[in-house]
């Protein structure tokens, strides 16, 4: 019999069990991804579409890899501070050292990887990521030429977070896995302990990614001005933080501060005093993470406009996922044959009104009600004032201007300006 | 004590047998996910041109553009077909019925030859010589409108049939 002390001690080793998992996890569903993803700003959402709305388990597995991710995070840090409960920094510097590195690449990964659906939260996300960038001190306008490929983000920059997501970064997190790995007993390694746990947490969140679908927003070239994003769970302390720090200091916090804390960590086995100085950084990071991450999901909570707001974004993804996929065209010549779709269906609705309107106004323009959003029905909108065929062609294009409010949004970049004529002189005769 | 060597062989199996779940797991979704999708057959008829257009002896190269589904793309393909206004104007695919590389007419010796492993095919079609294993394919054509319209047909299609 062992005592139950040894027994916790035992199971507390599993960490790095579930770590193990969690990565293999994220490799498998990583290489499925890339068998549809395309890394252009004009196909990422399209793929990504297809991925989630189409491809049989493609949603299952998108959900996997992204909250796989954010999972990971979490039990690389649990594992670095098991590691620092049992000073393995004194007993096994490759083990330490290992552990720490792969939180800071696993942080990479996940920051990466949230530019690539190249919807609206990845749009933020990356203009963060310049910002942080530009806000480097000595070398920011260098540094955040560097990661957008150019003066400004375009499809050079997709392509390149791409190359660092699905190349570079698992490179890294491969070699640091042989250095763990090298000359090591596997079988001591990962025992029934670590797959037990492993195992459990991999069935649990196989559970949740059956219950919860990873998140899309609307595709950039689709954003409606008033997107309010929000990041993924690891890096809501960041978000949070950033609230509170002007300009260059968000920079300190997000890179050179998280860079020194990981640089003092690996070389922690060389230091003296290792037990205080992990200790402290360890302590204040959890309580920092912790604090925030609560701190911004009660600011959204109690915030009523960014509650609305956040619901309404919410309802817009419903309405998404139950739209059926559109293929997307890959040549211009296709998409010019393609662009000039007037004309009206049988019943008497033209064909953009029923692919852009008929959703939310209803097809027959009756209106309709979807969660907790109303949306009025344009049946004799004609006998209000500014309600002519040419004001609504004005409001399809700048719908503030006409006093409407969100979800209602311009269509301005979605159909030409006879389309929009077809779709106002349609509406006018619509009469009870 | 006389137990122990069969736990400690079944305690080994239990990271094997677990990972092997993990594995099963995004495995089966691994070949849902990976199986290929077969696009519809298409039997729409695709304009080529004006009859009044397509006279005299030789076969004349014209190209049609047929709307493709791949997946998430949607992409219109042009293919040249070869017209022949002496033979009521039958239309052939240009496709080597042998390994698939496009046809071209030569006027000099009036006969198609496959630019990859030199199978030549009469002016009707006909197969000459070469590894051909038929002549060339013909395709589903009609005339509407004054307009000669053809169904576009794969080389793997025709061979199947």
């Amino acid at each position: 019999m062992t005592r139950p002390s040894e027994n916790i001690r035992d199971w507390l080793e599993a960490t790095s069990g579930i770590v193990g998992v969690l990565l293999l996890v994220q490799v498998a569903t990583g290489v499925l991804l890339a068998f549809y993803y395309v890394p252009s700003v004009d196909h990422a959402h399209t793929t990504v579409s297809y991925i989630e709305k189409v491809v049989s388990s493609g949603a299952w597995l998108r959900s996997l890899h992204h909250y796989g991710s954010q999972w990971l995070s979490l039990f690389v840090f649990l594992h670095v501070i098991r590691l620092f409960l049992t000073r393995a920094y004194a007993s096994n510097r490759v083990q330490w050292i290992v552990g720490i590195l792969l939180l800071g690449l696993v942080m990479a990964a996940g920051g990466t990887g949230y530019s690539l659906p190249w919807d609206a939260r990845a749009f933020f996300s990356t203009r963060i990521a310049e910002g942080l960038m530009a806000g480097l001190p000595f070398v920011g306008p260098m540094a955040r030429l560097w990661l957008l490929g150019g003066s400004d983000i375009s499809t050079i920059t997709l392509s390149r977070l791409f190359a660092l997501h699905v190349l570079v970064i698992p490179a890294c997190v491969g070699a640091v896995v042989v250095l763990r790995l090298f000359r090591a007993n596997v079988a001591e390694i990962f025992g029934p302990r670590h797959a037990i746990a492993g195992g459990v947490v991999f069935l649990l969140l196989a559970l949740w990614c059956l219950k919860y679908r990873a998140p899309l927003g609307p595709s950039v070239a689709a954003m409606p001005i008033d997107y309010v994003p929000r990041p993924g769970a690891q890096f809501l302390w960041l978000y949070q933080s950033l609230k509170f720090l002007p300009g260059g200091l968000g920079s300190l916090a997000g890179v050179v501060l998280p860079g020194i804390v990981l640089t003092i960590l690996v070389l922690l086995p060389w230091l003296k005093r290792q037990r205080l100085i992990a200790g402290t950084i360890l302590g204040v990071m959890g309580v920092l993470v912790v604090a925030m991450t609560t701190a911004s999901y009660l600011s959204d909570r109690n915030d009523p406009q960014t509650a609305r707001q956040l619901a309404i974004q919410a309802a817009h993804e419903d309405a998404w996922r139950r739209e059926s996929f559109t293929p997307a065209p890959i040549t211009l010549a296709t998409a010019m044959a393609m662009s000039v779709e007037t004309g009206s269906a049988p019943g008497g609705q033209p064909n953009m009104y029923i692919k852009f309107c008929a959703e939310c106004h209803g097809l027959n323009g009756e209106g309709g009600q979807l969660g907790r959003l109303r949306f009025p029905p344009l049946i004799d909108v004609s006998t209000k004032p500014r309600r002519t065929s040419d004001d609504i062609v004005g409001l399809l294009k700048d719908p503030a201007a006409y006093g409407l409010q969100p979800p209602m949004r311009s269509f301005s970049n979605r159909l030409t300006e006879e389309q929009m004529k077809e779709i106002g002189e349609w509406i006018v005769t619509l009469k009870k | 004590m006389d137990h122990e060597p069969s736990r400690r062989s079944f305690l080994k199996l239990v990271p094997l047998g677990i990972l092997a779940g993990v594995f099963a797991s995004i495995g089966g979704a691994a070949f849902r996910f990976l199986r290929p999708r077969l696009s519809a057959a298409t039997d729409s008829w695709l304009d080529v041109a004006p009859v009044a257009e397509l006279t005299g002896p030789q076969p004349l190269s014209r190209k049609i553009a047929a709307e493709q589904i791949a997946g998430w793309a949607i992409n219109i393909e042009e293919h040249n077909v070869f017209v022949l206004p002496a033979k009521d104007h039958q239309v052939l695919s240009p496709v080597c019925p042998h390994e698939g590389c496009e046809v071209a007419w030569d006027q000099n010796t009036n006969r198609f030859a496959c630019p990859c492993h030199e199978s030549y095919f009469a002016a009707d079609g006909a197969r000459i010589s070469g590894p051909a294993p038929r002549g060339l394919d013909r395709l589903p054509m009609r005339v509407q409108n004054g307009k000669l319209q053809v169904q576009y047909v794969t080389k793997e299609q025709a061979t199947q049939a």
